[in-house]
């Protein structure tokens, strides 16, 4: 089985779409679950209590957990200086201690098999420094550091830790963004296009294959940096 | 012996089966942690492992990764002695 959280919009519900239609054995996780036509938990990835019930109720279940994606995440374009505290707060809860809470409760359960992949969510604004994303590019700097000093934690035990960074992918993430927003930020990539959620969708199937074993501790950007 | 006696053997006998020096004896006072721990990291996380499956066996879930456990006293896991009393504390907790 395969975890992916933000499973209920965006590029977390398309990455759970494509490894369904793959024929993976899918658990997602999002805060709100509502009519969402998968197999799916609760789960406030800010909350490590909240991510611990999860873990605990796959583990009584004794299902064998092969992968994770960290996909849940919230974005904010704002300068930091015109940030209210309670949501620069939110932004590093949510994107990367929710990330870390995850990798330390759910990687427990890939140890015993010595077998998984872990993928991580980043942003191309950490690698190009975006102005108006402080904030949220530090809260993913956190999760790239994060993702390279925990590779090599779990290598031991087979499991690898690889991070996707995409730039503005066409999500409901971007509600709000203008066409010109996006093309500035697009055009600083090395393929400067927007992708699709099908792009994200691809790498995460390249990562989780057993074929991609040898890649860990990895950033990897959509559209280049 | 009584039922702690025989759990805390139980977990010493654990750490022993990861000990690379099949010569040392497991004492109370053995570190777990720290410069002078006798495991690995991937030793330690081997042990949390073995007494979750422990702990399953005699009907408890052995949790290692909560606030409590891993801030009482430091660590649950600064010595052997430590995480016999934590493991038994947890099995009599939620007897």
């Amino acid at each position: 089985m395969i975890i992916v959280t933000g499973a209920s919009k965006g590029l977390g519900r398309a990455i759970c779409e494509r490894l369904i239609e793959k024929k993976v054995n899918v658990l997602g996780l999002a805060r709100n679950v509502e009519d969402v036509p998968f197999a799916t938990m609760s789960c406030d990835v800010s909350s490590y209590e909240s991510v611990k019930a999860v873990a605990q109720k796959i583990k009584r279940d004794g299902a064998m957990v092969i992968g994770l994606v960290n996909a849940a995440g919230i974005a904010s374009m704002n300068l930091a200086v015109t940030t209210p505290p309670s949501v620069a707060q939110n932004i590093i809860n949510t994107n990367l201690l929710g990330t870390i809470y995850c990798c330390q409760l759910f990687a427990p359960l890939m140890l015993r098999n010595k077998l998984g992949s872990i993928i991580n969510f980043s942003t191309i604004a950490v690698a190009l420094g975006l102005k108006g994303e402080s904030i949220y590019a530090a809260s993913k700097a956190g999760v790239e550091g994060f993702t390279r000093s925990f590779a090599r934690e779990m290598a031991d035990f087979n499991v690898q830790v690889n991070c996707i960074a995409p730039g503005p992918i066409d999500t409901s993430l971007l509600k709000g963004i203008t066409s010109e927003q996006i093309y500035k930020i697009v055009s600083q990539q090395i393929i400067p296009k927007q992708f699709k959620p099908d792009a994200v969708a691809d790498l995460v199937e390249l990562l989780i294959d057993s074929r991609a074993n040898s890649l860990s501790g990895q950033v990897l950007h959509v559209g280049g940096a | 012996m009584t039922s702690a006696d025989s759990v805390k053997n139980e977990v010493f006998h654990q750490i022993s089966q990861l000990l690379e020096d099949k010569s040392l004896t497991v004492t109370d006072d053995m570190a777990l942690i720290g410069g002078d721990s006798v495991l690995d990291s991937m030793k330690l996380v081997e042990l949390c492992l073995a007494l979750e499956d422990k702990a399953s066996d005699m009907g408890f879930e052995f949790d290692w990764t909560s606030d409590a456990a891993m801030s009482r006293s430091r660590s649950m896991f600064r010595t052997a002695g430590s995480l016999a009393t934590e493991f038994i504390s947890q099995m009599e907790a939620k007897k």
